[in-house]
């Protein structure tokens, strides 16, 4: 009997360690992001998108999700994390696509020509709109998304950029309710995006 | 003095093909074999046959720990864990098993005061099953790779817990204690259970997740054109596949060597009657 009930004790924790490591991620109606105290509303601003066109990012990102983001090309980690995250995302759930706009800002306009933005984009999803602009009109644009403006380091052909490392997600009602710092996991993007998409 | 790294360990930095020296992975596969060599010289009957399977069984050990594959799994992509873990239990193990002595391992046994445990094990089958299992569950939960493979000493213990591991799992079949309780069909039933059975739950969750279990591996800059979703769903396919031809081939060298047996003995029989 002993032996029995020393099986089953046993049995009964590996089922427990089974459960723990196969936990399905948890969706619920709250954000998972960092919540932002007071929303700001979506900033001002127009630059030129990888067609040449310009490109106002109230105007364009109106009634969706907006996720906003300061980046550049030759980001060796947490720029192409986050756009992969975001990527996958949203091919596994398409409908999702329809409404949350992935608008990425060059912080790097030397480097980051057109053709190589929209080439960079495409890479992770081909529906994310890449924007550059003059070094003052980006500089514009960070002030007025109120994100630390871009520094350089370093001298030659591989400088590095400082630039701010999250995302900001605008929902349709025009409010930055939460940003996304680099380590933000899929299952949270999957939960905020279907929050976020409903606070219209 | 620029920093060592002993062991591999998960990197805050893009994948690159230059090589890292890991000295503490060299002395643990070395040293092993440094050792071996000159305790069967000492003992004077020296089995090549035996010490080939035992330096096969380090060199595997060395492969599945060093870069890059060490240095891969550790960090970047789930599926190199997992076929690290498959080298460490379906390869390392069984072949360091088969190549220790019998004296040899008594020896060591006997100083750690773990023959009869080793050997009350060895006759178990299904605490064998369930403690290996256990311990594929507990090393493959999200939270333990998170915590273990971010820290060099975690990460050492995690591959030598892999080894143990596969010790326990062919200790019935392949026990250099040479004691052998359950007839062949028993040992072949036993390590398809053991190896394919309870393993298909979290290699299922791995394959069939919506999302990406390791945030280790999930934020790890990519490596290949793989996502890491991709990447797991391969992680869960080598777990549930990869086993088939080592097991497979195990169970059909065991039938065979059974049927000859069997059939040696009919003739003897025969010859006697």
């Amino acid at each position: 009997m002993n032996v029995v009930r020393h099986r089953a004790l046993i049995l009964a924790l590996i089922s427990v360690l089974a459960v723990a490591a196969c936990r399905a991620p948890v969706t619920t109606d709250q954000l998972q992001g960092v919540k932002v105290e007071n929303p700001t509303p979506k900033p001002e601003f127009t630059l030129t998108d990888t067609e040449g066109s310009p490109y106002d990012f109230a105007e364009e990102t109106e009634g969706k999700v907006a996720l906003l983001y300061f980046g550049y090309t030759s980001c060796p980690d947490i720029c192409p994390t986050h756009m992969a995250q975001i990527a996958e995302v949203l091919e596994q759930y398409p409908q999702l696509e329809r409404e949350v706009e992935v608008v990425f800002v060059t912080v790097d306009p030397e480097r980051d020509t057109p053709e190589r933005l929209r080439q960079y984009l495409d890479s992770f999803h081909p529906s994310f709109v890449g924007l550059t602009g003059t070094p003052e009109e980006l500089e514009a644009a960070q002030r007025a998304a109120n994100v630390p403006v871009a520094t350089f380091d370093g001298e030659g052909p591989d400088y590095t950029v400082n630039h701010a490392a999250y995302v900001i997600a605008y929902a349709p009602d025009g409010l930055s309710h939460s940003i996304y710092p680099f380590g933000t996991r899929q299952a949270q993007w999957n939960n905020d995006l279907r929050v976020l998409a409903e606070m219209g | 003095m620029p920093e060592i790294n002993w062991w591999c360990v998960a990197l805050d930095k893009p994948w690159s093909w230059q090589w890292i020296a890991y000295p503490g992975i060299w002395v643990a596969s070395i040293a092993p074999m440094v050792v071996y060599t000159v305790a069967v010289r000492r003992h004077g009957s020296v089995d090549w046959r035996k010490a080939r399977f035992f330096y096969a069984g380090m060199i595997v050990f060395w492969i599945a720990s060093d870069w890059p594959l060490g240095t891969l799994g550790a960090g970047y992509m789930a599926s190199a864990h997992m076929v690290q873990f498959l080298l460490y239990t379906l390869g390392a193990a069984p072949l360091l098993m088969l190549g220790t002595p019998e004296w040899m391992a008594r020896g060591i046994l006997d100083r750690l005061r773990l023959t009869k445990a080793i050997e009350w094990l060895g006759g178990n089958y299904l605490v064998c099953a369930l403690l290996y299992n256990g311990i594929l569950m507990a090393t493959h939960a999200p939270g333990t790779v998170e915590v273990l493979r971010r820290n060099q000493l975690g990460s050492a213990f995690m591959d030598v817990v892999w080894v143990l591991a596969g010790i326990v799992l062919w200790l019935p079949v392949i026990s250099p204690l040479g004691r052998r309780v359950a007839a062949p069909w028993g040992r072949m039933a036993y390590l398809f259970v053991a190896t394919a059975v309870i393993a298909i739950v979290p290699a299922s969750f791995l394959t069939f997740a919506t999302t990406p279990v390791y945030a280790i591996y999930e934020l790890a800059p990519r490596v290949t054109s793989l996502s890491a979703r991709e990447d797991q769903q391969l992680a869960g396919i080598i777990m549930k596949l990869a086993t088939i031809p080592v097991v497979w081939t195990t169970i059909a060298v065991m039938w065979f060597r059974w049927a000859r047996h069997e059939e040696q003995a009919e003739e003897k029989a025969e010859v006697t009657a």
